[in-house]
C-alpha cells in the first residue's frame, strides 16, 4: 500500500514539475500592433501556427538582416533583397556566397499574402515557411548548413531570448516561421496609385492614358486600344490569384526551342513548360532588370518586348497572341502595334506604382543599422 | 489517508490534461468564405434604444454563422441612418444618407490582421447644403468621369419643391455642379428637378425620377427628368402617369436606362418603377435625334395584384424588379427587354421587398436575398414616434434568402427581432451585379 502511494506521489511530483515548466517556458507572444492592410487586396490567411505576433515579426526582421545566417556569416537575405530596391538587387542574375550567378532574377518581397502562395519564379514550394530555407541552404546563395546555424543563433543570447518570446526553441522550423512573418508584413499601399484609389491625388493626364491602356484588352472592332497588361496583371497592386496556378504564364520570352521547363518541373504537365510566375508590378520602376531571367534592363525595353518581340511557342499565352491593336494583325507575329506615346504613357504609369514611403519604413529596415544609430 | 490519495490522484488527472491540451495540434481554421458576406445599414429603432450602423453580416445559409453580424460599426453621431451603400468604379464604399448633417459619405473598409474586413472609419462629404442623399451613379461625359448623386431634399427640407443632382469629382469628392431646377422658379412648361431619387444614364443623356418629399406629405412627383450632360442641365420633364390607384402621383421611383452594355443590340430606352402608380413604363430613346417617345406602360400592378414596385437589379442574364406589396420580387429575361418576359416564378419575400444582393453559398448554390422594408419607419403600435401607418405595414424588417435557381425561400432574419434593428439597404461585401439601381 505504501509503495503503491509513494509511486502516485513521485508521479504527480514529476508531472506538476513537467506541467509547470512547460507552461512557464511557452511563448506568449502578442498580436502584431497597428496592422492594417487594404480591403481591396482581398482576402488573405496566415497558417494557424504562425500568426502575425509582434515577437515573430521582430524576430525575423532581425534573422533577415543577419549575416549570420550565411555559411560565411557575410551575407544576409537582405543582400538580394534590398529595402531600396523594392526587396530587389538591381542585378540581372543575383550572387550569393559562390559568386556565380545565379540562374533567376531576384524578385521583389512586397504583399506576399496575396496572389499565388507558390513561391519561386517556378512555383515550386507552397508556403513562405517551405521557401524561407531554402536560399539558406542554397550553395550558390548562402550555403549554410542548418544545423550550424542552429548552433550558431544559440550562442547569441539575443537570439536566445528573441526565439523564446516568439516560438520558444531555436530550430528550423522557427528560423523559417519567423522569416516568414516578417516578410509577410512587407505590405505596401502607398504609391502614387493607392492614393490615386484613394481619391488625395490625381493622375497626370500621360499617367491616365497610361493607366487606361494598361487596363484595357485591345478591340479593334470597339475602337478600344489597350496594352493588354491586364490580362496577366490582373491585380497588379499584389501579385494576383491565389487560384491554383492561375498567376503562372508564358510571356513569349523564348522559342519553343530555347523554353525553359518553368511550372512545368514542378507539375510534369507539357502545358506548363516556359510557364513563370507573374510578378507584382508594384514598385516595378524600382526592380530592374526585368523577366524571371533580369534580361530587360528598362521598361521600355519591356514595352518592345509585348509590342514588338513577342516569340512564338506551344504554350505562349493565348492572350498574347490574339492582342493587337491594329485591324487583321499577323496571328504569326503577335504584337501589340502600340504607338510610341501609348508605350511611354504605360511606362508612366507603371512609375505611379512606386510606393517611397515602403522603401523607406523603419519596420521593414536594417535592425543592426538602427541600433548603431541609436548607440 | 484517503483524501491525502484522493488529492494526489486529483493533480496527476489536472496536470495530464494541461499537458495533452499543450500538445494537442490546433485545428487548421480555414477562412469564411466573403462572397457570402454582406454590408448591411441598419437603423437604429427609437423605441427600442438601439444606434442607427453599418453592419458586415454572414448569410450563407450553409454556415454556422449563418445570421450572425462580424462587426456592427455604430453611427452614434448621427439622427437618421445611412440610407444606400455603393461602390464607385475604383472600389471606394460610398452611402448616401437621411441625416440631414450626414447625405453622403464615404466608408473606410480594410482588412485586420486575420484578413478578415473591417469597417474603419466614416466621413461625411460636403454636398454644399443638400440633402437626404438617395442614389449615386458613375458616369462618364466628355471624355470626364463623375459621380452623380441625387438629393430628394434638395437645398433644404423648407424647400417644397425641392431636390437637385449634385455633380461631384470622383476622385477628390469636391463638388463640380449641383443641379437644380426648382419648379417654382422656372418657367411653366420648362424642365424642372423635383424630389430626385432614381437616376441612371446612357451617352450623354441622364435620367432621374421624382419620388416624394423627404417628409412623405409635403408632394409626391409624377414625372422623370432628363439631364444633358453637355452642359450638366435639365433640358426635359416627361410625365409618367395615368390611374391612380391609391389616389397619389404616381412617384416614380427607380429608373433604367436600357441599353447596349447591359443588353445586346437593344434600342435605348428607359424603364421606369412607378411607386404609388404601381407600374412599370418604357420611354422608348431616339438615338439619332436624341428624343424620348411617349412612355408606355408596359406592367400594371392592380392587374397583377402588386404594388409599390421599387429597384431594379440585374445578374447577365435576368431583370429583376422588387415589388413592396405583397412583398415579390419578379424576374424576366434581360435578353427580352424592353418587353418584361417572365424568366421564372415570383421570389415570394416580404412585405416591403426592396434592396437584394445575389452571391453563392459556399457549396456554389446561387442565392439571392431580399430586404425586406419600404422605409424602416416605425409603427404606433410600438409607441414609435416615426410612425407613418401606411410605411409601417410594409416594413418586415427582414432579409429572406431564395435560391436563385428555383425562388425557394430558405431562410429568413428579422432584424429587428434578433437585432432590434431595422434594415435599410443591403450590399453586397464585393458589390452587386452590373445594374445595380440603375
Amino acid at each position: 500500500m505504501k509503495i503503491k502511494q509513494a509511486c502516485y506521489l513521485l508521479l504527480a511530483v514529476t508531472l506538476m514539475i513537467v506541467t509547470a515548466e512547460y507552461y512557464q517556458s511557452k511563448p506568449r507572444p502578442t498580436a502584431l500592433n497597428g496592422f492594417s492592410a487594404p480591403f481591396v487586396y482581398g482576402q488573405f490567411t496566415t497558417p494557424q501556427n504562425n500568426p502575425l505576433t509582434n515577437e515573430a515579426v521582430a524576430l525575423g526582421r532581425r534573422l533577415f538582416y543577419d549575416p549570420l545566417l550565411s555559411g560565411n556569416n557575410k551575407l544576409a537575405c537582405s543582400h538580394c533583397h534590398q529595402q531600396k530596391l523594392a526587396f530587389t538587387d538591381g542585378m540581372k542574375n543575383s550572387m550569393g556566397v559562390s559568386l556565380k550567378p545565379l540562374s533567376f532574377n531576384t524578385p521583389s518581397l512586397v504583399n506576399l499574402m496575396w496572389g499565388p502562395q507558390h513561391f519561386f519564379w517556378d512555383g515550386r514550394v507552397n508556403s513562405l515557411e517551405e521557401q524561407a530555407l531554402l536560399p539558406i541552404i542554397n550553395v550558390d546563395e548562402m550555403d549554410q548548413n542548418l544545423d550550424e546555424l542552429i548552433d550558431e543563433l544559440k550562442a547569441v543570447e539575443q537570439y536566445q531570448r528573441l526565439f523564446s518570446k516568439a516560438y520558444g526553441a531555436i530550430n528550423k522550423q522557427n528560423i523559417a516561421k519567423a522569416l516568414s512573418a516578417f516578410q509577410r508584413t512587407l505590405i505596401s499601399a502607398n504609391s502614387k496609385y493607392d492614393q490615386f484609389l484613394a481619391g488625395t491625388i490625381k493622375l497626370t493626364d500621360e499617367e491616365e492614358f497610361g493607366r487606361k491602356l494598361f487596363v484595357a484588352h485591345p478591340d479593334v472592332k470597339a475602337s478600344l486600344r489597350g496594352g493588354n497588361c491586364i490580362d496577366c496583371h490582373s491585380q497588379f497592386l499584389t501579385s494576383g490569384f491565389n487560384t491554383k496556378y492561375d498567376g503562372f504564364t508564358n510571356n513569349g520570352l523564348d522559342n519553343e526551342e530555347q523554353l525553359l521547363p518553368g511550372l512545368q518541373a514542378v507539375t510534369g504537365k507539357p502545358e506548363h513548360k516556359g510557364l513563370f510566375k507573374v510578378p507584382s508590378l508594384r514598385n516595378i520602376a524600382l526592380t530592374a532588370p526585368y523577366m524571371h531571367d533580369g534580361r530587360f534592363n528598362t521598361l521600355a525595353q519591356v514595352m518592345d518586348h509585348y509590342n514588338e518581340g513577342i516569340k512564338l511557342s506551344s504554350t505562349l499565352s493565348p492572350l498574347i497572341v490574339e492582342a493587337n491593336n491594329i485591324v487583321n494583325g499577323n496571328k504569326k507575329k503577335p504584337s501589340l502595334n502600340l504607338s510610341m506615346e501609348e508605350k511611354k504613357a504605360i511606362v508612366a504609369f507603371l512609375h505611379t506604382l512606386t510606393d517611397e514611403q515602403f522603401i523607406i519604413n523603419t519596420k521593414f529596415s536594417d535592425p543592426f543599422l538602427q541600433e548603431i544609430k541609436i548607440e | 489517508m484517503k483524501s491525502y490519495l484522493s488529492i494526489t490522484k486529483y493533480t496527476i488527472l489536472v496536470c495530464t490534461a494541461l499537458l495533452i491540451t499543450a500538445c494537442s495540434k490546433e485545428p487548421v481554421k480555414q477562412p469564411d468564405s466573403e462572397k457570402s458576406q454582406a454590408l448591411v445599414l441598419l437603423r437604429g429603432l427609437p423605441t427600442l434604444d438601439t444606434k442607427h450602423s453599418v453592419a458586415i453580416i454572414e448569410l450563407d445559409p450553409e454556415s454556422a454563422k449563418f445570421g450572425e453580424i462580424l462587426q456592427d460599426y455604430e453611427l452614434s453621431n448621427l439622427a437618421e441612418p445611412l440610407h444606400h451603400l455603393y461602390y464607385s468604379p475604383t472600389g471606394r464604399l460610398y452611402a448616401t444618407g437621411l441625416d440631414i448633417n450626414c447625405s453622403l459619405a464615404e466608408i473606410k473598409l480594410v482588412r485586420d490582421l486575420n484578413g478578415a474586413p473591417l469597417i474603419k472609419g466614416h466621413h461625411c462629404l460636403d454636398t454644399q447644403g443638400q440633402v437626404i442623399g438617395e442614389d449615386i451613379m458613375w458616369h462618364t461625359s466628355n471624355g470626364k468621369e463623375y459621380m452623380f448623386v441625387t438629393f430628394m431634399g434638395g437645398g433644404g427640407l423648407d424647400q417644397a419643391d425641392g431636390g437637385s443632382v449634385g455633380v461631384f469629382d470622383p476622385q477628390t469628392n469636391d463638388v463640380v455642379k449641383i443641379i437644380s431646377a426648382r419648379k417654382s422658379q422656372v418657367d411653366a412648361g420648362k424642365p424642372y428637378i423635383m424630389y430626385p431619387h432614381g437616376i441612371s444614364a446612357y451617352k450623354d443623356r441622364m435620367v432621374i425620377a421624382s419620388t416624394i418629399h423627404p417628409d412623405l406629405k409635403t408632394g409626391v412627383g409624377s414625372t422623370i427628368t432628363i439631364i444633358d450632360l453637355n452642359s450638366l442641365s435639365p433640358i426635359e420633364t416627361i410625365t409618367v402617369e395615368d390611374a391612380k390607384p391609391v389616389g397619389f402621383p404616381s412617384s416614380p421611383v427607380e429608373v433604367l436606362f436600357v441599353r447596349p452594355s447591359i443588353v445586346e443590340n437593344v434600342k435605348p430606352g428607359v424603364l421606369v418603377n412607378t411607386m404609388f402608380g404601381f407600374e412599370t413604363w418604357y420611354i422608348p430613346f431616339n438615338e439619332a435625334d436624341k428624343t424620348f417617345a411617349e412612355p408606355v406602360k408596359i406592367y400594371n400592378g392592380v392587374d397583377e395584384g402588386t404594388g409599390v414596385p421599387l429597384e431594379f437589379y440585374g445578374t447577365k442574364d435576368e431583370l429583376f424588379i422588387s415589388h413592396a406589396i405583397p412583398g415579390v420580387v419578379k424576374r424576366y429575361k434581360l435578353s427580352s427587354l424592353p418587353e418584361l418576359v417572365s424568366s421564372g416564378p415570383d421570389i415570394k419575400a416580404e412585405l416591403g421587398a426592396h434592396h437584394m444582393i445575389f452571391y453563392p453559398s459556399s457549396s456554389g448554390r446561387k442565392l439571392i436575398a431580399v430586404q425586406n422594408n419600404l422605409l424602416n419607419l416605425g409603427n404606433q403600435a410600438d409607441n414609435d414616434p416615426t410612425d407613418i401607418d401606411f410605411i409601417a405595414k410594409v416594413n418586415d424588417h427582414s432579409l429572406t434568402i431564395h435560391d436563385l435557381t428555383s425562388s425557394k425561400r430558405l431562410k429568413t432574419i428579422n432584424f429587428k427581432e434578433k437585432y432590434n434593428k431595422g434594415i435599410e439597404n443591403i450590399e453586397a461585401l464585393f458589390g452587386s451585379g452590373f445594374i445595380h439601381h440603375h
